[in-house]
């Protein structure tokens, strides 16, 4: 109940009655009571005390991300591309006793083929070169034997054991016969032949750059269509063995076997590049999309490559059947077409009008194709059962090393062994794990770039999201997969710079998963979030009107008590001054 | 004084979802720089267009609005003849029509009163059916954010060579798309998922075709390049249905897709007319709006796109030159499967076979269980090892169940006389 006050009546000084100047309006007897002001002061009290639990139990949760470090880590990928050092040798043999070049000669060799401006994965600015000659160990290799055992015993004495840093050698052998350059399983190249040493230098340096460092491709850019790793590091092989016409007769393989022979080391070579796992299958009744047309002159069926592009029925061959894949796996698929009896044999024509060796080709991210032609059609049977064949060991044999330069192919490597060089043709020796030993270390050091830019732009992509909706939940999950995630990018960077190529690969394809994981987590929903005026509008009617209560009475009553505190003050100065 | 920081606190809390577009799409516009030493990938030119895939949306639901889903399945058939498989496309329907209790024509779905295609015959594979198609859901695909759980068939898994059409229909309105008549798609929702799309690239080239009413309005907030846009009418247009099929009561088709797959049925796989001659054909008088396009985001020319680059399905191909052969390996190999006994125990612990060789092995796995007894110190262990192989060696197992059982004949009563 509100008393109004009055102004205080200026008091008329009557001496002799000091009674009768009580003016109950102006001044009170009693002190004021302190009840009505604890009462309302502890009221809100309370409320204050409230608030702070109540901000807190509607604040979001968002789990603290390094956004700096996450900037800090693009800004240094972007400014300084991502180099591994090399070491390059060269072993000159048979030449006069006083070579008339050294080292600098050829890092200035090979410095004149690289570009400008390093690509990512390419060898650091500082390589390290040395020029040998005539090392007693080399000397004893016989350079007559074929290339593969020359091959071996340069490997038995270049080769150090694993975990040394990796030297990539060029030994050139003056001998009387005609030039040839052969590159090695290992990481190590030859050139014999009559060749003078101003020329040996020249080739010697193409071999390593081209060669050892771009991995016999143009240099450069890293497609992306190259790179069929998935975005867990995985890549699923998926084999299918197409039958067109089963009327004809079914074929089935003996997958198992080809695949503890053939796959099982190259998926074992790959395994720091991507984990893969392989899959099988046998399909019937898919025929395919193209036409192809008879042929006298190759007396047989023939398409070409205008119809590679609808070769492929995607609505009748079920290839992506994997229930193992993950969602964020890569799937290539590996077809076997065998046609059916009408259409045998079926055989690719080039643009140039020759019938191509292996019969397939590859689309990228996608697989590859084979069309393999029986040894003969089968009859039209008599009995119903259509006759069953097995693909014999021998063809399977064939069939996979076709395969194998297509899975090569998808990795954007070549499928054949030569390369082209500027100072002559090269020829690169085939390893039984489907990849050399350079061509592992070239595909780790692309694939340990790729990672690493894939890996800072996902993170940024996640830190710029989040930064932009302040009220977005973040959960912890995704806190310590971006921690982890930069911790081993660290990890990839320093391996990198040490040059231990499989480790670092490893390391980047986590990083890179890692990522991937955090920015794909599924709570992350960029549909309007948890605003703050649906904040406001919840709260509001619960507490404004309340509180605007609790303020005004407390407000009221601290004023009234400071009133009756005058009054009461008044009246002792009064009763004061007449005593 | 109080209601007067009120109001002000109004107008604060309603300006930050435009504030926070606006911040989301400033900063990244110039942070997302291409890396300076050659890497291209940020630049869409030089990814080679490796696939496509097609995002079907139909977003109503009850038997008035039958004409949507034939519009989607329309298109989902025409997509499909021209080649894009199943698996690269997501179709997203509420289905309610063609087992709808209103429908005269059991499990058949029409888009044209002559009845001559069915369009629920063959084949269809709907990967979000019913509730299940949600803005979120919805969202979830294009962005990529799915549980674990969900399946290979329901996510997009394009890549950055990959083309992908979107086409949208249902009830729609300024800067809105209604969903299933509970949600709705809001503009700058839409024009977000892009941007989240185009950052994670998961896309080389995007097509948007929109047949709502009010249709271009849908994606007047993109932003991200390479994204073409189409919609079937302009802000403050509707959108009309074709004809009504007075045999099945409701109407069938809607003008912009049925003038669309009049277009298409005169194609095949192997054409390659372009996009121009495609959104040339459509006539603002015979579609009763005007089918607006925006292709400021694109950077290629309408006239050199073949309309197969979204339609269809090319695959880039490479000839495969040379078998990749290594002259070391041996025939032979290790397709010899008699080695030592002890590592043949891990081998069949990794395999299963179902060659011929069975027999070899199951002799050697017994030679290795033995191998194995013996050197078992523990008598328990090497009773129960040769308790199993006992067991194991049993060739007549009925014979033993049943002699089994007639022994616990007297056994039972005896306890029941105890």
């Amino acid at each position: 109940m509100a008393e109004v006050s009055e102004p205080a009546i200026a008091e008329t000084s009557r001496p002799e009655e000091p009674v009768s100047e009580f003016d109950p309006k102006s001044m009170r007897k009693t002190k004021p009571g302190l009840k009505r002001l604890i009462l309302t002061l502890s009221v809100l009290l309370s409320f204050l005390l409230g608030f702070p639990f109540l901000w807190k139990s509607v604040e979001i949760y968002r789990a603290p991300l390094p956004f700096r470090e996450i900037d800090h880590f693009s800004a240094q990928l972007d400014s300084a591309p991502l180099l591994f050092p090399c070491h390059f040798q060269a072993i000159l043999i048979g030449f006069n006793s006083k070579p008339s070049i050294s080292s600098d000669d050829l890092q200035f060799a090979i410095s004149d083929l690289t570009s400008q401006t390093p690509q990512c994965g390419a060898c650091s600015a500082s390589y390290t070169v040395s020029v040998s000659v005539d090392s007693d160990a080399i000397c004893a290799v016989d350079f007559d034997s074929d290339d593969e055992a020359v091959d071996e015993l340069l490997e038995s004495t270049l080769g150090g054991p694993a975990g040394e840093r990796k030297v990539y050698s060029v030994v050139v052998v003056n001998r009387d016969e005609d030039v040839r350059a052969v590159v090695g399983k290992y990481r190590h190249a030859w050139i014999s032949g009559r060749v003078s040493e101003a020329a040996a230098l020249s080739r010697a340096a193409e071999i390593f750059v081209k060669v050892f460092v771009n991995g016999g491709k143009e240099e450069g850019l890293i497609h992306g269509e190259f790179m069929p790793v998935g975005a867990d590091g995985r890549i699923v092989l998926s084999f299918n063995l197409l039958n067109a016409n089963p009327n004809d007769g079914v074929y089935d393989w003996e997958f198992q076997k080809i695949e503890e022979t053939v796959l099982a080391p190259v998926i074992e070579a790959l395994r720091p590049v991507a984990n893969i796992s392989v899959e099988s299958q046998v399909l019937y009744h898919t025929p395919k999309f193209s036409f192809s047309y008879w042929d006298h002159k190759w007396s047989s069926y023939i398409f070409n490559t205008k119809d590679l592009p609808f070769f492929v029925n995607s609505n009748e061959w079920h290839l992506d059947t994997s229930v193992a894949a993950g969602g964020r796996s890569k799937i290539l698929h590996f077809v076997v077409y065998v046609p059916s009896a009408d259409e045998w044999p079926l055989l690719l024509q080039l643009p140039n009008g020759e019938v191509s060796k292996t019969n397939g080709f590859i689309s990228p991210m996608w697989g590859g194709v084979i069309v393999w032609n029986p040894e003969d059609p089968g009859d039209t049977p008599d009995s119903k059962q259509p006759v069953r064949h097995k693909i014999s060991y021998q063809d399977l044999q064939k069939v996979f090393e076709v395969s194998m330069g297509q899975l090569r192919q998808l990795f954007g490597l070549k499928s054949d062994n030569l390369f082209v060089g500027s100072s002559g043709t090269s020829r690169l020796l085939a390893s039984d794990r489907g990849f050399t030993l350079w061509e592992l270390d070239v595909l780790s050091r692309q694939h340990t770039c790729f990672n690493l830019h894939s890996c800072a732009t996902t993170l940024g992509s996640l830190s710029r999201l989040v930064q932009s909706l302040p009220r977005m939940i973040i959960m912890d999950e995704i806190g310590k997969q971006v921690h982890y995630s930069l911790e081993v990018a660290k990890l990839a960077q320093v391996n990198a710079s040490l040059g231990v190529y499989d480790a670092s690969a490893v390391a980047s394809r986590q990083a890179r998963s890692l990522a991937e994981d955090a920015f794909y987590h599924p709570s992350i929903m960029s549909v309007s979030y948890y605003s703050f005026e649906h904040c406001f509008a919840v709260y509001s009617p619960f507490f404004l009107p309340v509180s605007m209560h609790v303020l005004l009475a407390a407000l009221r009553e601290w004023r009234r008590h400071k009133q009756e505190n005058k009054k009461y003050l008044a009246w002792k100065t009064k009763i004061n001054k007449a005593s | 004084m109080l209601f007067k920081i009120r109001t002000l606190f109004d107008s604060m809390a309603v300006t930050p979802l435009y504030l926070y577009l606006f911040l989301f799409l400033g900063p990244s516009n110039f942070s997302n720089s291409p890396f300076a030493h050659g890497f291209p990938s940020s630049s869409s030119d030089t990814t080679m267009h490796t696939n496509n895939w097609a995002v079907l949306v139909c977003t109503s639901r009850f038997w008035f609005n039958y004409r949507h889903m034939a519009n989607t399945l329309s298109l989902y058939r025409t997509v499909k003849r021209l080649g894009i498989p199943d698996e690269r496309i997501i179709l997203m329907l509420a289905d309610d029509m063609a087992c709808n209790a209103r429908n005269k024509y059991p499990a058949q779905v029409f888009n044209n009163e002559n009845h001559k295609l069915n369009l629920y015959g063959d084949n269809v594979e709907v990967d979000y059916r019913g509730y299940e198609v949600t803005v979120e859901n919805f969202l979830r695909v294009l962005t990529g954010r799915h549980e674990t759980a969900v399946p290979r068939s329901k996510r997009l898994l394009s890549d950055e060579g990959s083309h992908i059409l979107l086409y949208m229909t249902g009830h729609g309105g300024d800067e809105f798309l209604k969903f299933q008549d509970s949600e709705e798609l809001q503009s700058h929702d839409l024009a977000d998922a892009v941007k989240q799309m185009k950052e994670k690239r998961r896309f080389k080239e995007l097509l948007i075709m929109v047949d709502t009413c009010q249709a271009a309005t849908l994606f007047s907030q993109l932003q991200s390049p390479g994204v073409l846009a189409i919609g079937s009418s302009m802000k403050g247009e509707n959108s009309y249905s074709h004809h009504l099929d007075s045999d099945v009561g409701v109407s069938v088709v809607d003008r912009f897709t049925f003038y669309t797959l009049a277009f298409f049925e005169r194609l095949n796989m192997y054409d390659n007319a372009s996009l121009s001659s495609l959104f040339n054909s459509y006539n603002p008088s015979t579609l009763m709006s005007t089918a607006y396009y925006r292709t400021d985001l694109y950077q290629r020319r309408l006239e050199e796109v073949p309309v197969t680059n979204f339609f269809g399905s090319v695959m880039e191909t490479i000839h495969t030159d040379a078998a990749y052969r290594a002259p070391s390996r041996k025939t032979s190999g290790r397709a010899d499967i008699k080695t030592s006994p002890d590592k043949m125990v891990t081998d069949d612990q990794i395999k299963t076979t179902t060659n011929s060789n069975v027999l070899d092995q199951s002799s050697d796995q017994k030679q290795a269980k033995e191998h194995m007894m013996q050197d078992q110190a523990c008598p328990f262990a090497r009773l129960m090892s040769s308790f199993k192989n006992k067991v194991q060696t049993v060739e007549e197992a009925d014979s033993l169940v049943n002699y089994g059982l007639v022994t616990m004949i007297p056994l039972l009563l005896l306890s029941t006389l105890l």
